[in-house]
């Protein structure tokens, strides 16, 4: 008995250590580059920043099973309609900062959570094969002539999701089940892979266009994936869907403050040290997203390709997470695997 | 105990009760039919290429002699070192468009468009390829066991009856290793039903992917059971089947007495060439292939291998791999021993069903132990959410709860081999059940108990689902440190903590090998 007694201290104090000046980030944004930013942080300010990463629901679920117990302050993940259904359920609470309302666009926060820094999903082409119209749109997609020629990963994919919920914000929900219909006949393969996978499908020739997020055409650009995908990648180019109308889709990653976090001040000076140039610098250059604060140029790879692109605001993020569901049920109504 | 094991599990039939949902409505209408016959051909591929890898190589280096039989006798084991979804990096990484395979053409035949021509090693097949290769591990190790310890009698008999080795090995040698086999092929087989990271990688959807879906995109834990519920029926149906085949059978060799030291067949000319290559085949296949596509990467992009904390990596790992490993062999031993005592029709009945904890994923487990916990705590009578969620402690119990099939499946079958009247004998000579326990059973359960702890260490070193949600903070394993890398698309920096994990992993294979394989 006493021996248990004892792993059971022993246990204890191996994980329920806590420091009165830190913070706890549950994280489904995980990229190696935000580890070394949390340092710099640490460095500034003397607060000690630790993580758990995961997969994004699993964390959700772990967060909010654990109520007033949960000691994590703050939620960082990609997507904002993952956000938004996570405000929902109120697991957020409001973060009073004049610094973050300052910096970030008011398209990309609510008062609840914070777009840390931005992507577009462009369609994808090969120049020496195909040249798209200057005025296609994700709409134009589903037109029967661009039969067999499209590649775009599974419905499952958040992106997707995100995507679908703004066209449903855009032309309802009607429009949208038969744009589904039809982006599904026009498909050249069945949805299989990543992101890069997609471009990677256009530049061996499978299809003509791929939908895909901005970055990872620099993920292969940087040279990270090898010289092979490199020297194919600089045969695909982006192009920037729907600039006669709304603009291109944008998305954020971002966090916010949790409800019940213990250390809300520091939770929400870590956000504000996101928000700062040095911050953006460091994300921008490693993970080739868009800046979310005005002054800060992307990274070369990216900012090649234009930066003077319409993006769509007109569309808020935060509805994203309202007509994800709705997204869903038509794309698997669709026929899209 | 197996009241513990079985909680989460209940919870999961209960949920079924529940009311129905949109999503599964939606699903019915549209994917379930595609998602579960998914499921089917997954399990039957797997299955069945399992059962050819394990059996047909277990019978080879069991019975036979062929140039490189001592070596393939263990290196076989190492296929378990390397999981499913590093085999599925690995797969994906070689034969995808400019990839591995792509740049290997190009060094040896100049630049060409090499796309069109390497196959796609993806989807379906991709899983199937994957599983089958991680886990045919399973049914090798057990069936070579059995292979090993079977009676000279029966394979004498064979020969008095006149049957050629070819029916020797199908009307007596295969018949008499079922139990091991069926143990090893129903491991794979709850391991096929619960995997995700797999079939997800390879966008796969299977019942599993549903469960997950209605759990992420509806929020619907109501539909998520209830397809729980349905991949569980699957399960018992399989127990089902196994158990009432055996019924009429009992499996006891006659006592380790007339055990003889078998000489193996020499094999000569054209067969023991096709037995050489069969096995260099299957050790290239299972082990060499992902661990030189890593090695590969790892030396390409050696700036990931440099920022790896190795040490506290490996603390972390082995530390969840001593107290699982301790304290599922324990409990295996109490539920199996109670079971042989007693011979309680109840508790042979809950042991059966707490093993099924094996084929309910592990996401899916570690939010039941969460909801769990948290209706325990909300009774106020200790912090039980501190002491169990976020904690090593609360992890060792949910990789208690999903592997207790693994060390009770291993035990019983190790019992089943030792005869009742051993016991009988024991008691007659008056030794007291607690001492025919640590006399009689514990030195011939000695061989299994090894085995099991292989087993169960490699699985927790694998581990991902459970550890990613559960884990304290800032603390990472080999598995979620690959996991972290592959989820941000860079496969190549997950090179580095898998081939470490697949390393630690065989070293741990090795090092028991010498007890499993030794032949005394």
């Amino acid at each position: 008995m006493r021996l248990i007694i004892i792993i059971t201290i022993f246990f204890i104090n191996l994980s329920g250590v806590t420091f009165s000046k830190e913070v706890n980030i549950f994280s489904a944004r995980h990229y190696d580059s935000d580890v070394q930013l949390y340092e710099k942080f640490t460095a500034k300010t003397g607060i000690k920043v630790k993580v758990v990463s995961g997969k994004d629901k699993a964390l959700q679920k772990r967060i909010i099973e654990e109520g007033e117990d949960c000691v994590a302050d703050l939620y960082f993940t990609a997507d904002a309609g993952r956000l938004g259904a996570f405000q929902e359920k109120g697991a957020f609470q409001r973060a009073n900062s004049k610094a973050l309302k300052k910096a970030i666009p008011s398209n990309f926060r609510s008062p609840y959570w914070f777009g840390i820094a931005k992507r577009a999903r462009v369609i994808y082409y090969n120049p020496s094969r195909t040249n798209p119209p200057s005025n296609l749109s994700y709409e134009d997609l589903a037109d029967p002539k661009y039969k067999g020629k499209i590649v775009i990963r599974k419905s499952n994919n958040v992106y997707n999701q995100s995507l679908v919920a703004s066209l449903i914000a855009n032309n309802g929900k009607k429009k949208t089940a038969e744009w589904a219909k039809g982006l599904v006949n026009n498909m050249a393969r069945k949805p299989k892979g990543n992101d890069r996978a997609q471009i990677l499908a256009v530049a061996a020739g499978e299809a003509d266009y791929a939908v895909a997020n901005t970055y990872y055409i620099a993920l292969m650009l940087s040279g990270k994936k090898g010289t092979e995908q490199q020297a194919a990648a600089k045969k695909i180019k982006p192009f920037f869907p729907n600039q006669d109308g709304r603009g291109t889709h944008m998305n954020i990653s971002g966090g916010g403050v949790l409800k019940h976090a213990p250390n809300k001040d520091n939770a929400i000076k870590l956000l504000e040290f996101l928000l700062t140039k040095e911050a953006q610098e460091h994300i921008v250059n490693n993970t080739f997203e868009y800046p979310m604060i005005e002054g800060v140029e992307p990274n070369k790879l990216i900012a090649q390709f234009g930066l003077g692109f319409k993006q769509d605001l007109k569309t808020k993020v935060s509805k994203y997470g309202k007509n994800q569901a709705d997204a869903l049920k038509i794309m698997t109504e669709a026929g899209w695997e | 105990m197996s009241l513990l094991v079985a909680l989460p599990i209940v919870t999961v039939f209960f949920g079924f009760f529940e009311t129905t949902s949109d999503y599964f409505l939606l699903l019915k209408n549209t994917f379930l039919l595609k998602y579960i016959s998914n499921s089917i051909l997954l399990l039957v591929g797997v299955l069945l290429l399992s059962f050819l890898f394990g059996v047909g190589s277990a019978y080879c280096v069991s019975f036979y002699d062929f140039p490189g039989v001592n070596f393939f006798k263990w290196a076989l084991i190492l296929s378990f070192a390397v999981p499913a979804y590093i085999y599925a990096y690995s797969l994906t990484a070689f034969f995808e468009n400019y990839g591995t395979a792509f740049s290997i053409l190009t060094y040896l035949f100049g630049t060409y468009e090499y796309n069109s021509f390497i196959p796609k090693v993806d989807g379906l097949f991709g899983s199937i390829i994957s599983i089958s290769f991680s886990l045919f591990g399973y049914v090798y190790v057990l069936s070579r066991a059995s292979f090993y310890y079977q009676s000279q009698n029966l394979i004498d008999v064979g020969k008095n009856l006149g049957l050629s080795s070819k029916k020797t090995f199908l009307k007596i040698i295969l018949p008499s290793a079922r139990p091991a086999i069926v143990a090893g092929l129903s491991l794979v087989a709850m391991e096929t039903l619960s995997d995700f990271g797999t079939v997800s990688f390879f966008s796969i959807s299977t019942l599993t992917t549903a469960i997950y879906n209605a759990w992420i995109a509806f929020d619907d834990l109501a539909s998520a059971n209830q397809l729980s519920f349905i991949l569980l029926l699957f399960i018992l149906f399989l127990f089902f089947i196994e158990n009432f085949s055996r019924k009429r059978a009992r499996y006891h060799s006659p006592s380790r007495g007339s055990f003889v030291n078998r000489p193996k067949i020499k094999l000569t000319g054209i067969k023991s060439i096709y037995a050489t290559s069969f096995c260099v085949i299957l050790f290239f296949c299972s082990f060499l292939f992902p661990v030189l596509q890593m090695m590969y990467w790892t030396f390409k992009f050696p700036k990931y291998l440099q920022d790896l904390n190795f040490w506290s990596l490996g603390y972390n790992t082995l530390l969840l791999v001593f107290l699982s490993c301790a304290l599922m062999i324990v409990f295996a031993f109490i539920a199996n021993y109670g079971n042989r005592v007693t011979k309680s029709k109840f508790l042979e009945v809950l042991t059966t069903f707490s093993v099924s904890g094996y084929a309910i994923p592990g996401v899916i487990l570690a939010v039941a132990f969460i909801t769990l916990v948290s209706y325990l705590d909300s009774l106020d009578f200790v912090n039980f959410k501190s002491m169990f969620i976020g904690t090593v402690f609360g992890l060792v119990i949910v990789y208690f709860v999903r592997f207790f099939a693994l060390s009770s499946n291993g035990i019983k079958s190790g019992y089943l081999k030792i005869n009742q009247s051993m016991d009988e004998s024991a008691y007659l000579l008056g030794y007291s059940k607690f001492k025919t326990f640590t006399k009689v059973h514990i030195p011939y359960l000695r061989n299994s108990v090894f085995l099991i702890s292989i087993l169960i260490s490699i699985e927790i070193i694998k581990e991902l689902p459970i550890t990613l949600i559960l884990r304290p903070f800032n603390f990472e394993t080999f598995a979620t440190t690959a996991y972290i890398y592959a989820s941000q698309d860079l496969l190549e920096a997950a090179a580095a903590p898998s081939l470490f994990l697949i390393s630690i992993a065989s070293i741990f294979i090795l090092f028991v090998s010498k007890y499993i394989l030794s032949d005394n």
